[in-house]
């Protein structure tokens, strides 16, 4: 079962020319008898965590209630981004398109078309998700900073799109979702409502996550992070793969964009497809670690809740604070929290500074 | 003998720009049989390789595998057609086990297996057929040069191939690593698999080809025989420039 692989190595990096004297760490190694209930305990803590956060919600503040429900919207955002930048190694820093995406459909199918917000909901994650394939296609035969850089145009460019279209989109002035009268599709779900619509997509994405960390796919993606000229030696279509991951990324990242639009009822283009929401994805995963479930879990739970306790207590000076924190965090653990601990353990290893010289270039 | 040939190139070509890396190469390789491709850096070797499994285009010619045309094909469909490689610097997926390298190539380049755990299962048995029974869960990065590239076979006959390509892999080698590497040739030859060795080491060539293929400057300069190519003036030139075959005369005279 869990093995205690290699101590450290030098391995040279050919691909990038850097020299990174790692430990080398085998995320889920496992033989083929593995213990039943270690394969299960994931998912019983994945359930037992969401019965914790249903006997939760009745004992919170209504304040609190909306920073909770910001956490969740930020772990199934983290997720989402895992997919694609962790899994599968393509660093997407227009993200947020698809957050926008999802919102925009969502607020332009309930007010113009008069849909109830579940269709919306469904069919925004679908309409993320194609579009996914859309941009998919080109962009992910670039590589490194080359697709960063292009899905970052992508959003951008979105966000001129949706504002120079008024007639549909209400342009700068913003849409607003009609959620009283006889306009309204769909009764406003309200904080309770928004608290365990959240909640469900949290656990819907980290579900995903778990899944795709195991299963054929995720070994697809996992190779193709790699290396993909022998990712495709070894018969893995890679732009199928690559294609799906980005399809799917986008899918969990529509789903809550819409279900924020619906939470502001009124949004605009500078809010919905800001790029600051795409770098707390980046963040909250590279913090927590990249390429494993847990991580973008705990980083985006970490980060969000140091977050609001910043803004409660240091009003003032909260994102400087909240910026050298993040800044300490990147040059101590740069391989993230989940990694760092996982390789500690493996090698017994666990001064920082050391840690900090292994990954230094 | 079945029709047709397992491999076969016809006027096979790469330009980089003004070079022709490889240039109108045709030739075959009949079912069970090894074929040893040699030539000095930068003879196109590695590039030839890369045409045959896709991972480079060519710009003129022809790629037949037993019959089909798969000139052009993405890698991936050359490996569902029987194709498998290694490649000259290994390439391992870091991050997992030495097991689950294994696994991904019985997943995606085999029929019928859809469950990790299945393949997972499968993979040991390649991992022993290799050599490396014993390091399954070990991490790829902590493996000896000589495991590392017996991985890359596994990872190779992990798609249970009719054609393997073997790139430089006794490159770097002791004596006395290459002498079960060799032995495992025998093996799958033994088998019926039909294998192209793309090598340095002469020794190894000798002992394991039944033709042998020289290229030189993109271009086939000779080919047959292992003996009767390696003792060919043309090939020693190749090698080992002209002023060394006129002082071996010299000296012989």
């Amino acid at each position: 079962m869990g093995s205690p692989a290699t101590g450290r190595h030098t391995a040279t990096d050919e691909a990038r020319g850097t020299r990174a004297d790692a430990t080398e760490i085998v995320g889920s190694s496992r033989s083929a008898h593995e213990p039943v209930w270690r394969r299960w305990l994931p998912w019983g803590l994945l359930v037992l965590g969401a019965l914790v956060m249903l006997g939760l919600q009745s004992q919170l503040y209504s304040g609190q209630e909306r920073t909770v429900s910001a956490i969740f919207m930020f772990v199934a955002l983290a997720q989402g981004w895992n997919i694609i930048g962790g899994f599968t190694g393509y660093a997407s820093f227009g993200q947020v398109v698809f957050f926008g995406l999802g919102g925009y459909f969502t607020a332009v199918a309930m007010s113009h078309w008069g849909l109830n917000f579940w269709v919306s909901l469904a069919a925004s994650g679908v309409v993320a998700a194609l579009f996914g394939v859309l941009i998919g296609l080109p962009l992910l035969r670039l590589k490194g900073h080359y697709f960063a850089i292009a899905t970052l145009g992508v959003a951008e460019g979105m966000r001129e799109v949706v504002n120079n279209v008024p007639g549909l989109t209400g342009g700068g002035a913003g849409i607003s979702i009609p959620t009283v009268g006889n306009q309204a599709t769909t009764h406003y779900l309200g904080n309770d409502g928004f608290y365990l619509l959240y909640l469900v997509l949290a656990l819907l994405a980290v579900a995903v996550g778990m899944l795709v960390s195991r299963n054929k796919f995720g070994f697809a993606l996992r190779a193709i992070h790699q290396d993909e000229d022998a990712a495709a030696a070894v018969g893995i279509n890679t732009t199928r793969a690559k294609v799906a991951a980005f399809a799917l990324s986008g899918l969990l990242t529509g789903l809550v964009g819409s279900t924020y639009a619906f939470q502001q009822v009124t949004i605009f283009p500078e809010r919905l497809f800001d790029v600051d929401i795409t770098v707390l994805m980046v963040v909250m995963v590279v913090i927590g670690g990249s390429g494993t479930v847990l991580g973008p879990l705990l980083g985006a739970v970490a980060l969000q809740y140091l977050s609001e306790w910043l803004r409660q207590n240091f009003t003032e000076v909260h994102t400087f604070i909240l910026g050298g924190i993040i800044i300490a965090a990147v040059i101590l653990l740069p391989q993230g929290a989940v990694n760092y601990v996982r390789e500690a353990r493996q090698s017994g290893e666990w001064s920082l500074l050391a840690n900090v010289r292994r990954y230094r270039l | 003998m079945s029709s047709a040939p397992v491999l076969e190139t016809k006027g096979l070509g790469r330009r980089f720009g003004g070079l022709k890396a490889v240039d109108d190469v045709s030739f075959s390789v009949p079912e069970g049989e090894v074929l040893g491709v040699i030539g000095p850096n930068g003879a196109g070797k590695s590039t030839f390789i890369n045409l045959v499994t896709g991972h480079i285009k060519p710009t003129s010619g022809h790629v037949l595998i037993e019959g089909q045309d798969m000139t052009g094909a993405k890698p991936w469909a050359i490996a569902h057609a029987g194709v498998a490689r290694t490649f000259q610097i290994v390439k391992p997926f870091r991050g997992m086990s030495v097991r689950e390298n294994v696994a991904v190539g019985i997943l995606y380049g085999r029929k019928g297996v859809a469950r990790m755990s299945q393949a997972l299962e499968q993979a040991d048995e390649v991992l022993k057929e290799v050599g490396l029974g014993s390091l399954g869960d070990r991490a790829p990065g902590g493996l000896s040069v000589a495991d590392a590239r017996r991985l890359e076979f596994a990872k190779a006959l992990a798609l249970r191939p009719r054609l393997l390509l073997l790139d430089e892999v006794m490159a770097g080698l002791r004596h006395s690593e290459i002498e079960p590497s060799l032995e495992l040739i025998k093996e799958l030859k033994s088998r019926g698999l039909t294998i192209i060795v793309v090598e340095h080491v002469m020794k190894a060539i000798l002992a394991i080809s039944d033709q042998v293929l020289v290229l030189h400057q993109g271009k086939v300069l000779t080919s047959g025989d292992p003996r009767t190519v390696l003792s060919d003036p043309r090939v020693i030139e190749a090698y080992l420039g002209q002023r060394y075959v006129q002082r071996r005369e010299r000296g012989e005279s």
